[in-house]
């Protein structure tokens, strides 16, 4: 029941912008107070001689200590053709089992510590997440060395998330969001592995104990590895336990190829997805971004704050607080280590599908042709800045944000670096960026939905492919 | 298969102990009453130049009028919406401008408007709050704009989804007997769009005075400015009198229902149970959300382990109150599970396991290893969620709401630590029972046909469950 709910997750500082930046400020409204200065995070960084790099962020706060172990490569993008989404049962199943302890053991020690323990993958790669009560530090850190390092992988374990993976692909094919995001990163990625991170019946089928031990000794590797440690513990400490655990982490096997680059060049597709008796039409619209660290980032960035990242933003404002067609909706940049994508989504009536594309290609036009007034340039870049001292609040999200761009190649002064840059950037950036990146011709369109009550709608925007998948 | 890795869990626990001295963590609250009756609480944080903001006003689903279901959620949506001084799209942009985000939300007992911004931003977001509270811009083009996407909030959220929220939407029209427990609080398309201007102004006069709302800020500000700030800006707005709410309370319910749905766009079977709960402040209240935590909570749950795991019939469990938590809430309430089940399995059988496990509970109560765990995890999940600024606001305001006292945030802590395995046992004994009880098994509609297809060669009827609708 909140207010809103958006439809993509945007990386890093999702954010906000503008059609009532013109508004003129009410009679009577206290003017903002003074700018406090945003304080950068300080990091003491440590490399091991195995490779691993330990960054260590200590603070006051909430007795708690959080760890996030990335593992570079060892994501979707490391997954063959025929495995697609194969990097989320690997991830999963790493606290299913270990040399020394069975799941249920391993879920009642992380609870015993008030903490927990799990792994989640990503394109570029996996990352472990613990946390734990701050008189638990050590025993977590234990705990999540032994499940990244050792785990066991029991057959019995496999068998049953195998079972379970089909039954909730079932579950996920019903939902209409995760089909529009299958189709539209296939639509853009083409054959890059970016394409393709979810799973298919056959690939879960195929899934063995000894496939998923040979994938871990390939992936995991203290060398392709950061650990950052945040929370109420001293940087000696951090050091010393990530030492102790990691240590005498060594890679075994010759270690996988970077990433291809993602192509650019490809066509524009018209995907309907068959979803009879819905009533609502699931929208998004994809073309081929850019890499996290390309030249093109950072007004990248602010411009999708400005064209789709909030209550603000000129898409929402349009579809949701003008026309009323949706309960939310948003556009922006996905970037990753070698590649990216533009995206735009909402959830729309069925009989304003075809209205709502129009929208969505009129703000994406504009944004491209007119400079973004100085006010509402201005309000994105204080949103954005905004974001940035709220993310810093939370431990979590500190330790997590470092992990999150070091996995996709940015350094980690970048996290005390980005809101400065974004303040560099002109509405001239912003109109160039859009332009290239958000240019209406190149945007592949999927819809999910039922087509009697679509197919005319979606006539003035090409052939549509009409399909079960 | 099961027992060695319980051995293995003693000595686990042994080792990891409970919260020790460092993991106690007591948050500041102040708290003090203006002229007009608004209360405001403030709870400072310097480690952060930002800070969380909550108005929680007294009013949720529950005091609704009744051909109007789904108006207080409604309503909260018009609160963004603009007022005479400031117009539609000041009140989202001056906070995005100032750095902050913000939404609200509608429950049954509460609705609540959280911002969270660096703290330059605080004085014209207290300025947004208080011009809302005295008056709203009533008209016809913003009312039908705001119909309109919760028109679509309910169709992306209930109508357009499996299972469409029949977990507390459904269950909580069969498991309550009175209309103001009963009724659908996203409400029906038709109450939605016959809801007038005069609604709108009636449950503004009635329900948004200040008397009847809370205002928290915490973080990066001392309670002599949050006071000054509060009195500066809500001061002058004038208290107006409160209509008397009628008795909503319940008993529990004395046979157990269940009854059978289709689901037109599932594909995998699941099922709800729920239990009525014991009322706010009952002695019962602890012990519940710590058998709550200890059935369903996290991987570790018995729940999870007996029907995830161990039985492997389930794909997941979650338990849930509402749509609140066991300690947010003032009215009847239940305590719901949630799980998927295998096609090949049953709600029979996810029934008869969850009651083993609860027999289990009844009978031998729970050891000191397992429940010092749950405590842990819940004291820690605890600390957690009051990490924010805009959570530890938003809690304070709604405690206060609720409880009548905003520090009952630092008195859980320790009402979770003095709950005893006789606690929960009682509590079991209680309110556990299938008397008590609302089951909705929800099936795919082509699962449904199948059986009854199947069973139609013998003549047989196709089941002697209570077939509902689809609530749409």
């Amino acid at each position: 029941m909140n207010k809103l709910m958006l439809a993509l997750a945007i990386a890093l500082a999702f954010a906000p912008a503008a059609h009532s930046a013109d508004v003129a400020t009410p009679k009577g409204m206290p003017a903002y107070g003074q700018e406090k200065s945003i304080p950068a995070p300080k990091i003491a960084r440590q490399t091991l001689p195995n490779g691993l790099t330990v960054w260590v962020v200590p603070r006051d706060g909430l007795p708690r200590v959080d760890y996030v172990l990335a593992v570079r490569g060892a994501g979707f993008a490391a997954d063959s053709a025929t495995q697609s989404g194969f990097a989320s049962m690997l991830a999963g199943m790493l606290n299913e089992g270990t040399a020394k302890r069975d799941s249920r053991a391993i879920a009642e020690a992380a609870q015993g510590m008030g903490g927990e323990v799990a792994a989640g993958p990503a394109a570029d790669g996996i990352t472990l997440f613990a946390n734990a009560l701050a008189s638990q530090a050590p025993a977590m850190m234990n705990l999540m060395a032994e499940i990244a390092r050792q785990p066991s992988f029991p057959e019995n374990e496999v068998a049953l998330a195998k079972a379970n993976a089909l039954q909730a692909l079932r579950v996920s094919e019903t939902q209409p969001g995760f089909r529009a995001e299958r189709a539209i990163k296939k639509a853009v990625y083409a054959d890059h592995p970016y394409g393709r991170t979810d799973p298919t019946v056959e690939s879960i089928n195929a899934v063995t104990a000894d496939m998923l031990r040979a994938e871990h000794a390939k992936r995991f590797r203290p060398d392709r590895a950061l650990l950052v440690i945040t929370g109420r513990i001293s940087e000696a400490e951090a050091m010393k336990l990530a030492k102790a655990a990691f240590g005498d982490w060594k890679a075994s096997g010759t270690a996988l190829p970077d990433t291809p680059v993602v192509a650019t060049g490809v066509k524009p597709a018209r995907v309907l997805l068959k979803r009879d008796g819905s009533v609502q039409s699931t929208l998004r619209l994809g073309s081929p971004g850019i890499a996290a660290s390309a030249a093109d980032q950072i007004p990248l960035r602010l411009t999708s704050t400005i064209l789709g990242g909030g209550f603000s933003s000129r898409i929402n404002t349009n579809l949701r607080e003008e026309k009323g067609y949706t309960y939310g909706a948003s556009a922006g940049a996905r970037m990753s280590r070698a590649g990216g994508m533009m995206v735009g989504g909402a959830d729309v009536r069925n009989e304003v599908t075809g209205a709502s594309l129009e929208e969505y290609f009129k703000e994406y036009k504009r944004i491209g042709s007119e400079t973004v007034p100085a006010k509402e340039m201005d309000m994105n870049k204080r949103y954005v800045a905004g974001g940035y001292l709220l993310s810093n609040q939370l431990q979590r999200s500190v330790a997590s944000t470092l992990a999150a761009n070091w996995l996709v190649g940015l350094p980690p002064e970048f996290l005390g670096e980005y809101v400065p840059k974004i303040q560099k950037v002109t509405p001239e950036q912003v109109r160039t960026v859009a332009k290239k990146y958000f240019a209406p011709e190149n945007q592949s369109i999927v819809v999910v939905g039922d087509p009697s009550k679509l197919d005319e709608q979606l006539k003035p925007y090409g052939a549509f492919t009409v399909t079960d998948k | 298969m099961r027992q060695l890795p319980v051995l293995m869990a003693g000595l686990t626990l042994s080792m990891s102990a409970f919260a020790a001295s460092t993991d106690q963590w007591t948050l500041p609250v102040n708290t003090k009453k203006l002229d007009n009756g608004l209360t405001v609480i403030v709870s400072e944080d310097r480690s952060s130049p930002t800070v969380g903001v909550s108005v929680v006003y007294h009013v949720g689903m529950r005091l609704e009028p009744r051909n109007r279901t789904g108006f207080a959620h409604l309503f909260e949506h018009l609160m963004f919406q603009g007022t005479p001084n400031a117009p539609k799209g000041v009140f989202d942009t001056t906070i995005t401008a100032g750095g902050g985000w913000n939404n609200g939300s509608t429950r049954p007992d509460f609705t609540n408007y959280i911002e969270t911004a660096p703290a330059s931003s605080l004085e014209p977001i207290l300025w947004l709050e208080a011009d809302r509270m005295k008056t709203l811009d009533f008209n016809p083009t913003t009312l039908k704009n705001q119909q309109d996407v919760v028109k679509e909030e309910i169709r992306v959220n209930v109508k357009n989804q499996p299972y469409g929220g029949f977990m507390w939407i459904d269950i909580s029209q069969h498991a309550f007997q009175k209309w103001e427990n009963n009724h659908d609080g996203y409400g029906s398309f038709e109450d939605l769009e016959n809801a007038s201007l005069d609604d709108v102004r009636a449950f503004h006069r009635d329900y948004y005075g200040p008397n009847n709302a809370v205002l928290a800020i915490a973080g990066d500000i001392t309670p002599q400015q949050g006071f000054a700030l509060a009195q500066k800006y809500f001061g002058a707005i004038p208290a107006r009198p409160v209509p008397k709410g009628t008795d909503f309370s319940e008993p529990l319910n004395t046979a157990e229902k269940r009854l059978e749905q289709s689901d037109a766009l599932a594909q995998v079977p699941a099922i709800a149970a729920a239990w009525k709960v014991p009322e706010r402040g009952s002695r019962d209240q602890a012990p519940i959300a710590v058998l709550a935590e200890l059935l369903g909570g996290g991987d570790a749950s018995l729940f999870y382990q007996g029907l995830v795991k161990g039985r492997e019939i389930a794909l997941n469990v979650d338990t849930m109150f509402g749509l609140t938590s066991p300690w947010e809430y003032n009215g009847p309430t239940l305590m719901t599970v949630f799980a998927l089940y295998k096609p090949d399995s049953s709600a029979d059988a996810v029934l008869k396991a969850m009651d083993e496990e609860i027999a289990k509970i009844a009978k031998d109560g729970v050891d000191d290893a397992t429940l010092k765990r749950v405590k842990t995890r819940m004291l820690a999940d605890w600390n957690n969620k009051l990490e924010s600024f805009v959570n530890r606001a938003d809690t304070m305001a709604k405690l206060q709401v609720l409880w009548g006292d905003a520090n009952v945030v630092n008195k859980i802590p320790g009402w979770i630590e003095g709950v005893t395995s006789s606690d929960i046992q009682r509590a079991v004994k209680t309110y556990l029972v299938p008397t008590n009880r609302t089951v909705i098994d929800r099936k795919p509609a082509a699962m449904i046909d199948a059986a009854k297809t199947a069973a139609a060669p013998n003549n047989a009827p196709a089941g002697a469950t209570n077939q509902g609708a689809r609530n749409e």
